[in-house]
C-alpha cells in the first residue's frame, strides 16, 4: 500500500471577515499549492470539508483557481468534517485513482450559538435542549462529581490555550486572560464560562496530499500521514448533541478512545510517542476529558495533568500549541485542517514562540455532533 | 342556546414520546421501548432497537421517578424556536436516571441554584405551549420529589 504524504499546507486566519467563503477558501487553497510547489492544473481530485456552506461549495471555491474537470466533492461530518475529507484523499491515493489531491476546509458562520435546526429535532429546540454548551456542561458536572475535577482545572485549560494563541497570527483572539478573568467570566451553562468556550467563525485551511512516489518527483519536505481515521460513536457511547437519552447499562468505549486506538495501531505508535497534540477544545472541559480518552493519563487523572503543567508547550505532552479552538474559534469545516496545518508547522520547526522542541510526531483530534470523531497522526 | 365549550386538542411534543391518551395528564408517562433481543430500554416508541437493530420491540411506560445524574443551568435563551416562558428565565437541564435503565435529557424544575447530583425527582407532564393550529402541546419535565 502506498505511503501518503502532505507536500504543502496553507491557512486563511480564523476570525470574522468581510469576505465571502469563496475568497477565504481559495486563499487557503492557493497558499497550500504554493507551499507544495504544485500547480492547480496538476491536482487530480479535491475534497472540501464544510458544514454550513451551500451545495457544491468546493467547486464554487476552487473554480477561482481555474476550471479544470477534476472531481471536487464536498464532505460533511460535523466537527470531524476535515478529518473525513483528508481520509477521502488518503483513500483515493491508496486506491491508485490519484496521486496528487487537494484537501480544503472552509467555513463561514454567523455569530452566536449555532443554528439548532442543523443538529436537533424541532421538539428539542422547542423545549430548550438545543444549546451545544449544555451537553459539554453536563459531562463536565458529572466528571467533577465522580473525580473531583474543579472549576479551576477547567479554567487552567482555557488559560493555557488563550496564552498559547498570543503567538499564533492565525488565531481569532490572540489575547492572554488571567485565571481570575476566566473564572469570573459569565456562566454560559454551569459550570462552563464564556472564556472557556469557542466561538463559531470564519476560516479555511488546506493541504496538498500525494503518494510518496509522486512527492519524491516534486521534491520538498513531505510529512507522512501515519494514520487518518474516522468513526462515529457506538450505541450510547458519547453524551453529545443531539442525544435525547443515554443507556445506563451499555458500556461502550467513547469515539475518541475507539478512533485513537485505530490511529495508534495504523501508525504503530502509542500516546507516549506523540510529541505534540491539537485536540477538540470546543470548551475547556472537553480538553480535560480528551487527555483521558487519548490515554495521556488514566481515567479521572486529567485534573492533575493540567495542574502539573504537563500539557503546556514546555511540558512533556504539549496540547493545543496553536491556542486551540477556544482562541482560534471553530469554523467547523476548517477546524481539523487548521490543526493539521499547526502540526505541520511544528514538525517543520516553523512555529516560532509556540514551537515544541524537537517535534517529530504530532496528533490532531476532532470530535462533534453525533459522536463523529477523527484522529490524524503526522510524522517527519 | 348554550355554547358548547370544547377543550383544545392535545398532542405530544414529539410523536411517540408520551403514553396515550393525553386527557388525564396525571396518568401520562414517558413512552419507552424494550428490545426483546438485547433487553435495552430506549426512549420513545421505537420500531427498531437503536442498540442492536432488533425489530421485536415492546412498548413500556417508563417510571415516573428517577435521580439527577448530572445537570447544568441554561443561562441564555436557547437559539431558534424555543417555546419556554417569556421573558426568558434560566432553567435547569439534566440527565435523569430512571430505574428502567436509561437516562433522559429533561428540563429540571425548581431553584437552579439548589440542583445536586443524586436529587430524587418525579415526572411532571404539562401543557408546554400552544401549537400552530391552536392545539395544546404536551411535554415533560422532572421536579424535585418533596
Amino acid at each position: 500500500m502506498s505511503d501518503v504524504v502532505i507536500l504543502g499546507a496553507g491557512i486563511h486566519p480564523f476570525g470574522r471577515f468581510d469576505k465571502t467563503y469563496e475568497e477565504i477558501g481559495s486563499y487557503a487553497a492557493a497558499a497550500a499549492l504554493a507551499d507544495a510547489g504544485v500547480a492547480w492544473r496538476d491536482i487530480q481530485a479535491a475534497y472540501l470539508s464544510r458544514m454550513y456552506l451551500p451545495a457544491t461549495s468546493g467547486a464554487r471555491i476552487l473554480r477561482r483557481l481555474g476550471s479544470t474537470d477534476i472531481p471536487i466533492v464536498d464532505v460533511e461530518a460535523a466537527c470531524a468534517s476535515g478529518g473525513v475529507a483528508l481520509r477521502q484523499a488518503v483513500l483515493a491515493i491508496r486506491s491508485g485513482e490519484a496521486d496528487l489531491v487537494l484537501v480544503l476546509g472552509t467555513e463561514k458562520m454567523p455569530r452566536g450559538f449555532m443554528d439548532p435546526r442543523m443538529i436537533y429535532s424541532p421538539w428539542q429546540v422547542e423545549m430548550g435542549m438545543s444549546l451545544n454548551p449544555s451537553y459539554w456542561s453536563m459531562r463536565a458536572r458529572r466528571h467533577m462529581y465522580e473525580f473531583g475535577t474543579t472549576d479551576l482545572h477547567i479554567a487552567k485549560v482555557a488559560h493555557k490555550n488563550h496564552r498559547n494563541s498570543v503567538h499564533n497570527p492565525n488565531s481569532m483572539y490572540q489575547k492572554e486572560f488571567s485565571l481570575e478573568e476566566i473564572i469570573n467570566s459569565p456562566l454560559v451553562c454551569d459550570p462552563i464560562r464564556r472564556l472557556e468556550i469557542c466561538a463559531p467563525n470564519d476560516g479555511a485551511a488546506a493541504v496538498v496530499v500525494a503518494s510518496r512516489e509522486r512527492a519524491a518527483k516534486i521534491g520538498g519536505h513531505p510529512i507522512t500521514i501515519a494514520a487518518c481515521c474516522h468513526s462515529i460513536a457506538r450505541f450510547s457511547a458519547d453524551f453529545r448533541c443531539p442525544a435525547d437519552s443515554m443507556s445506563a447499562t451499555a458500556n461502550n468505549p467513547g469515539p475518541t478512545e475507539v478512533t485513537a486506538k485505530q490511529a495508534f495501531e495504523r501508525a504503530g505508535l502509542g500516546p507516549k510517542d506523540i510529541d505534540c497534540f491539537e485536540v477538540q477544545d470546543t470548551d475547556a472541559f472537553c480538553e480535560i476529558e480528551i487527555y483521558e480518552e487519548l490515554g495521556l493519563c488514566g481515567l479521572g487523572e486529567a485534573g492533575r495533568l493540567i495542574d502539573e503543567g504537563r500539557t503546556e508547550i514546555g511540558g512533556d505532552m504539549p496540547v493545543n500549541m496553536s491556542g486551540g479552538l477556544i482562541s482560534k474559534g471553530e469554523p467547523v469545516g476548517a477546524s481539523h485542517l487548521g490543526q493539521v496545518v499547526e502540526i505541520i508547522s511544528q514538525l517543520r520547526g516553523q512555529s516560532g514562540k509556540r514551537q515544541v522542541a524537537d517535534a517529530k510526531v504530532g496528533l490532531a483530534h476532532v470530535l462533534g455532533a453525533g459522536g463523529n470523531c477523527a484522529v490524524t497522526i503526522l510524522k517527519n | 342556546m348554550a355554547t358548547e365549550h370544547q377543550a383544545p386538542k392535545r398532542v405530544a411534543i414529539r410523536d411517540g414520546l408520551l403514553t396515550e391518551p393525553l386527557d388525564d395528564l396525571a396518568k401520562v408517562r414517558l413512552q419507552g421501548s424494550r428490545c426483546r433481543h438485547c433487553n435495552e430500554v430506549t426512549l420513545g416508541r421505537n420500531a427498531i432497537c437503536p442498540n442492536c437493530g432488533g425489530i421485536d420491540m415492546d412498548p413500556v411506560a417508563l417510571a415516573d421517578h428517577g435521580e439527577l445524574w448530572t445537570y447544568t443551568v441554561v443561562r441564555h435563551k436557547p437559539p431558534g424556536d424555543y417555546r419556554g416562558p417569556e421573558p426568558f428565565k434560566p432553567f435547569g437541564l439534566g440527565l435523569v436516571e430512571l430505574p428502567d435503565g436509561l437516562r433522559v435529557v429533561s428540563p429540571i424544575e425548581g431553584d437552579v441554584d439548589s440542583l445536586k447530583v443524586g436529587t430524587p425527582l418525579r415526572l411532571k407532564i404539562s401543557v408546554h405551549h400552544t401549537g400552530a393550529a391552536g392545539e395544546d402541546v404536551v411535554a415533560f419535565a422532572f421536579a424535585p420529589r418533596l
